[in-house]
């Protein structure tokens, strides 16, 4: 068993929501291998992907599950929702559309996820300042009223993507800490591993455990 | 660990598969099931822990492609073709399905994952069927450690 990489404490499951072409793909890619897909294909379904980070001296990794925004698969994705630690909600800043359609977007995160989740809302394509179609401030008061974190980004050139994943952890660890978020609630979307185990008890979403008979 | 092991291996939730075979049933009792109904109950299906139930699934989902003349739904309905053909060992059939929509798409990224996954296991589990059946007489003879030793060597 190679081990570095695989030590971690915690896992957070995060989703990333909304509309289609907004670049929920692209802000996966960007997080987690540092690149930018140009022409990227609408979603199949759901992504998968991880990465882990580390966030005031524990190592914690993030599995996040990548809805498609397109309405034929809505009823399915709405299923990753539960047990989610952390949700993204992207709007593209380039088309209102996208962005008239949050309220429905965090109706839908609210009632599928716990009341701990944390949800960050991201304005995307930040890149593209000239064509901007939603300004910063609207969304700004947007994010105030209904209590979510905010930044805009770009998957492009990457700016603040590692912020918004990072700040989403750092706010879901702080809720760990002082004691509002309780682990051994059932889709608290958070599992602990004692450190130094053998191998976690029971990692959701990975089912590889058993498959390996020759350690000779 | 593969991001496709993950997206192959993801369980349907009892209540989701409970609430979409409802749906499905009713709109087949009421003589009428809308291609979406079909398509998420067969989603659910192919998630599901029992390999019956992912057969019934992958059912569903050709009967879906049979009648959808819609080519991004086509698409989708091989993807999950695909999946539900890995889930229960058929493994050529599956990359059938991945292949057929590389055809058509042939920088499709999940795709092309979802190949490349299934290629693999087919592999992986070629070889320890081969050991399996070359094993077979050391099996007999020397029991279930024997056949694990000779796994090894491979
Ligand atoms: N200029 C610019 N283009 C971007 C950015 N992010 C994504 N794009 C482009 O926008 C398009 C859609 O991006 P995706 O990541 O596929 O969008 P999505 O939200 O995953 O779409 P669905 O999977 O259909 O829900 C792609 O062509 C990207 O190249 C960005 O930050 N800047
Ligand atoms: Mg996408």
């Amino acid at each position: 068993m190679a081990a570095g990489p695989y030590n971690y404490s915690y896992i957070f499951k995060y989703i990333i929501i909304g509309d289609m072409g907004v670049g929920k793909s692209c802000l996966l890619h960007q997080f987690t291998e540092k690149k930018f897909m140009a022409d990227c294909p609408h979603t199949i379904g759901v992504e998968f992907g991880t990465r882990i980070i580390e966030v005031a001296g524990q190592k914690i990794k993030l599995q996040i599950w990548d809805t498609a925004g397109q309405e034929r698969f809505r009823a399915v994705t709405r299923s990753y929702y539960r047990g989610a630690a952390g949700a993204l909600m992207v709007y593209d800043i380039t088309r209102r559309t996208t962005y008239n359609h949050l309220s429905s977007w965090l109706t839908d995160a609210r009632n599928l996820t716990n009341p701990n989740t944390v949800i960050f809302l991201i304005g995307n394509k930040s890149d593209l300042d000239a064509q901007r179609d939603v300004t910063y401030d609207e969304a700004k008061q947007f994010a105030e009223e209904n209590g979510l974190m905010f930044l805009e980004c770009s998957a492009k050139t990457g700016e603040n993507v590692e912020d918004a994943f990072l700040d989403t952890a750092k706010k879901i660890y702080k809720n760990i800490q002082d004691g509002s978020l309780d682990l051994n609630a059932a889709e608290s979307g958070v599992q602990h591993k004692p450190s130094n185990g053998p191998r976690g008890a029971n990692l959701g979403g990975e089912s590889s455990g058993n498959k390996d008979p020759c350690s000779c | 660990m593969n991001m496709m092991e993950s997206i192959v291996e993801d369980r349907v939730s009892p209540e989701d598969l409970r609430k979409f075979e409802a749906k499905y049933l009713s709109a087949l009792k009421n003589g009428f099931v809308p291609p979406t109904t079909q398509f998420d109950y067969s989603w659910c299906l192919i998630r599901s822990e029992s390999m019956s139930r992912v057969r019934e699934g992958v059912k569903l989902l050709e009967d879906l492609y049979k009648k959808s003349g819609e080519n991004d739904e086509k698409r989708d309905y091989l993807f999950y073709l695909a999946i539900g053909n890995t889930r229960i060992g058929e493994y050529n059939k599956a990359l059938n399905y991945t292949e057929a929509i590389l055809k058509v798409e042939p920088k499709n990224s999940q795709s092309h994952q979802l190949h490349e996954y299934i290629t693999k296991r087919r592999n992986k589990e070629g070889l320890i069927g081969a050991a399996v059946a070359g094993g077979a007489a050391v099996a007999v003879l020397g029991g279930l450690i024997g056949l694990g030793m000779r796994m090894c060597i491979l």
